[in-house]
């Protein structure tokens, strides 16, 4: 089973990918990380990143209607698969990932948008989460 | 209409933030930079937790304030807490833990590396906490559980001051990091995540943050973030330490812990923190 650099490899094995990075929302800090990222800061990436996708994991409006919200207090897996985020040069791929233990991660690509397909990196990223944290 | 020219009121003394946040973005443990530069294994003892080092960089870190690696990996039933104990139990210089329940498959590379970093800056966040007493380096061999993705010291250093200033913006007051906490009645609560319920279900008076991370199987920083955010929604509020003992009759000593004081200063800095 793949640890985290190994993972992160195989995301930049996507089409267009620029950089790849294993982040904690809560605390901002990224585990791993491979390849270059805007503004050539990783730390600083991570961070932001990591504000945005807390601020999407906390919003009920984007919670699926069957997802256990507060009532049973352990919502075990993450509310939101993935975030999406395109700019006029590239695409931004954020991957939450669901552990059997308490954590707050998720798997960030930043792929090039003139190489990178975005159906084909969700599927390829979906796939890598759930093999990352195989138990 | 005539516009009289006044004189501004001088300025309210400020302390000065900028300057004493550089000041502690220097070093957080001068010892520790030491270590590292001469590649030193051992362990650093702190006043509130211990950092493992080999060669240099930091592969394990404990803190009684932060819930350990077993309990986040059994509260949830990731691992049982047999397969735990005996990889504990035949771990060897050689043939750490970590080792041992890779090589057994109990549990994925990746599972294992996440939940262990997540640990380790989670304890070194506390190990690297200012102290009032020096730290003690023993010279020796690495931790039982064996490397797995030693972390360099200044990126240690570097998130732990990041993980300070975080923590103040979300609520300047740091009291509710480890007295015990209480319930308070908000005058509007927001709405709750369904961590932060979690959380708030547990406060009763007696448990401090960490208490609730142990309790929860959860990150004592996460908790932190969550008590912190609770508390500026003034839902709960942090219990004001406890009297200090009277002196000895005969001896008059300033008194200096005024609750009164104590809440202006409170004051002071949430306003200047706005």
């Amino acid at each position: 089973m793949p640890g985290i650099d190994e993972c992160l490899l195989e995301a930049m094995r996507l089409p267009g990918a620029r950089g790849a990075a294993l982040v904690d929302w809560t605390s901002g800090l990224a585990l791993g990380t491979v390849g270059e990222f805007p503004g050539g800061d990783h730390e600083a990436a991570a961070a932001e990143a990591a504000e945005v996708a807390r601020l999407t994991a906390e919003q009920r409006a984007f919670t699926p209607g069957d997802h256990d919200d507060g009532s049973g207090e352990e919502a075990a897996d993450p509310p939101v698969e993935d975030l999406i985020i395109s700019n006029r040069d590239s695409y931004h791929v954020l991957r939450f990932v669901p552990t059997s233990f308490d954590s707050s991660v998720f798997l960030h690509v930043w792929l090039a948008r003139s190489d990178g397909n975005l159906a084909l990196a969700r599927i390829r990223l979906g796939e890598m989460a759930g093999r990352l944290v195989l138990g | 209409m005539t516009v009289v020219g006044t004189t501004p009121p001088p300025r309210l003394p400020v302390r000065d933030k900028a300057a004493g946040r550089h000041r502690a973005g220097g070093e957080v443990s001068p010892m520790l930079t030491r270590l590292a530069a001469e590649r030193a294994t051992g362990v650093l003892e702190r006043e509130r937790g211990t950092l493992y080092l080999t060669e240099g960089r930091v592969a394990h870190a404990e803190s009684p304030l932060a819930p350990g690696l077993d309990v986040l990996l059994l509260t949830h039933g990731t691992l049982d807490a047999g397969a735990w104990r005996e990889a504990v139990e035949q771990a060897d210089e050689e043939h750490g833990a970590a080792r041992l329940l890779l090589g057994a498959g109990r549990i994925g590379q990746g599972a294992l590396e996440v939940c262990h970093l997540g640990a380790l800056y989670d304890a070194a966040y506390f190990a690297l906490a200012p102290s009032s007493t020096p730290g003690r380096f023993r010279y020796g061999t690495g931790h039982p559980f064996g490397a797995l993705r030693p972390v360099a010291v200044d990126a240690l250093e570097r998130e732990t001051l990041r993980r300070r200033a975080l923590l103040h913006r979300l609520w300047p007051d740091p009291l509710p990091d480890t007295a015990p906490l209480l319930r308070a009645e908000p005058v509007a609560a927001p709405g709750l995540t369904a961590r932060q319920r979690a959380v708030l279900a547990r406060v009763d008076g007696v448990r401090t943050a960490s208490d609730i991370a142990r309790a929860l199987g959860r990150h004592a920083f996460a908790t932190l973030v969550d008590v912190r955010r609770l508390a500026a929604a003034g839902l709960l509020t942090a219990q004001f330490p406890p009297p200090v003992p009277q002196p000895p009759p005969g001896l008059t000593l300033p008194r200096v812990n005024d609750p009164d004081i104590t809440l202006l200063k409170r004051l002071r800095d949430a306003l200047e923190a706005l």
